[in-house]
């Protein structure tokens, strides 16, 4: 799992045009917006204007008209940021912010709001920040990439008998809705989850995800591998548990599922 | 005529295929059905000598296919029970000599002079269970009360399965005393692992020793209860799906039973 960093809101701009460039742009070479006056980013209705303060007004709005006209998407009613990086250059942005609310209709122009600790808002802007908080925390918990509303995770669902010598690669997470057979293997870059008995080879966090786990109705393995570790099979447990295997101080454990609940203490839903 | 091809196989050797095939064969045999047996163990023949009928062998298997002879003078009619044929297996050649292309045309040929024919496989995955299995309609999966046999059946299983063959199971040699004190392998955790319909359930018997060396089919041997098990089999492949399948006990647990009924004892 990988994190972005959290702070500036920040996220593709939804408009079909505009994700287009930027997917280009990403794909092709950071350069090009590296050497850009204009960049844009931003969230819903939000947009991040980041201005080079080295160029000259007019030029940057010349390049905005570019950029704006390319884009085909209206900004009316928007609220826009504008960022001029570290040199915080009030005039500039006024001047930027005037231009943009004449011609594109834009209902808030203003620096950025950043969320690091120690910065202080705008006053221009405090009213309005005050009243969208509560929002503003949860717009901003979705957009923490940890978060399932922006996530797709990635799973191999299949039912059926994995059988003695067949073998099952999945590429993330792989769920089997049956039975493991002794002989059988089946193999994980994330988690597996057997529902069902697990009699044969389990695999599971592939090459080197040690955060991954088995789990099984009825957990009685030949072998379980979790990222680097190897553990050889468990001696069952009397009678069908729910169990599952994970690594816990550089050895594959296993616990009752639901005696343990590793997962009851996360805060809210987040995706695997 | 079109007959139906059966295929015996159990993926690990000796757990009983050659016997079962043999016993299955006359079985159907004393049942009315025209039947061959095909012995595909190529290199290592022994349905011959299960069967007694060793000493008449002139052409085999590999004639037969490859067109050296006709099917008529492959297939070796059995004298003590009619309407039962074996067509042996060579001995000098080798797995390789026959292709699959060649057997599904073979397979053809035999549905055409058969009602049911029986193809004893050869142990393991490799061509000679390819060439066994190509031609055939059904499957029925020999396996024994042990993990080992439960395993390489359960891979076998998968493969037939690959080929759209359903298979069936009968678990030979249980030894019911060993299953009631828990040492051995119960039919019904063998039937939750491999999960396909169970066909019969055969008892270990000493008449199959006999009969082995005598050459003297298992299911014409009276008090024999692997024979009588094998004919239950036959019957329920026969159509007469009504046979219920019939545990072994033990006869300790018999007598137990009676008791209890009676209310002697405890």
């Amino acid at each position: 799992m990988h994190h972005f960093p959290r702070g500036p809101l920040l996220a593709v701009f939804r408009s079909p045009a505009c994700s287009e460039t930027m997917k280009k742009s990403k794909a092709e070479s950071s350069e090009v917006f590296e050497k850009s006056a204009v960049r844009f980013k931003g969230v819903g209705n939000r947009l991040r204007i980041s201005l080079d303060p080295e160029v000259s007004p007019e030029v940057l709005c010349q390049e905005l008209d570019r950029l704006l006209s390319s884009l085909n998407h209206p900004l009316d009613k928007a609220r826009v940021f504008i960022d001029t990086g570290e040199t915080d250059d009030k005039n500039l942005i006024g001047e930027i912010a005037a231009y943009l609310k004449k011609h594109y209709g834009v209902s808030s122009a203003g620096p950025p709001e950043t969320i690091t600790p120690g910065t202080k808002l705008l006053e221009t802007q405090v009213s309005e920040t005050q009243t969208k908080d509560t929002e503003e925390s949860v717009r901003r918990r979705e957009m923490d990439s940890s978060s399932w509303h922006r996530q797709h995770s990635e799973v191999l669902m299949l039912s059926g008998r994995v059988r003695s010598g067949q073998k099952v690669a999945a590429r993330n997470h792989l769920v089997i809705l049956g039975d493991v057979n002794p002989g059988a293997e089946v193999m994980a870059g994330g988690d597996i989850l057997i529902i069902g008995s697990l009699l044969g080879t389990a695999i599971a966090g592939q090459p080197d995800n040690e955060a991954a786990i088995v789990l099984a109705l009825d957990f009685r393995p030949t072998q379980v591998q979790i990222g680097s570790f190897v553990a050889a099979g468990p001696p069952s447990s009397p009678g069908k548990i729910i169990e599952f295997a994970h690594v816990e101080q550089e050895n594959i454990v296993v616990e009752k599922y639901l005696e343990a609940n590793p997962f009851s203490r996360l805060p809210w839903p987040v995706a695997r | 005529m079109d007959g139906k091809i059966i295929v015996v196989t159990s993926g690990k050797g000796g757990v009983g295929k050659t016997t079962a095939t043999a016993s299955l064969g006359a079985a159907l045999a004393l049942e009315g059905n025209k039947v061959a047996v095909v012995d595909m163990d190529i290199g290592l023949r022994n349905l011959d000598v299960v069967m007694g009928l060793e000493n008449r062998i002139v052409f085999n298997v590999v004639d037969a296919v490859k067109g050296n002879c006709k099917l008529k003078q492959a297939a070796i009619k059995d004298r003590r029970v009619e309407n039962l044929y074996l067509i042996p297996a060579s001995q000098s050649d080798n797995k390789d000599v026959l292709n699959p292309e060649e057997m599904v045309k073979f397979g053809k040929m035999l549905r055409r002079h058969f009602d049911i024919v029986l193809i004893d496989c050869p142990a393991g995955i490799e061509r000679g269970f390819e060439n066994s299995v190509v031609s055939a309609d059904e499957a029925l999966v020999i396996c024994t009360p042990e993990v080992s046999a439960v395993r390489d059946a359960d891979r076998v299983i998968g493969l037939l399965y690959a080929r759209s063959i359903t298979p069936k199971l009968i678990v030979n040699r249980i030894i019911p005393q060993m299953v009631e004190n828990g040492d051995m392998l119960s039919h019904t955790d063998m039937v939750d692992v491999l999960s396909i319909e169970l066909i019969g359930l055969v008892e270990m018997d000493d008449h199959v020793v006999i009969s082995t060396n005598t050459g003297m089919p298992l299911v014409l041997q009276k008090n024999s209860k692997a024979g009588e098990a094998f004919r239950r089999i036959a019957m329920r492949l026969n159509g007469n799906t009504d046979v219920p399948i019939q545990v072994p006990q033990s006869q300790k647990s018999i007598f137990k039973k009676i008791r209890n009924k009676l209310g002697i004892g405890g």
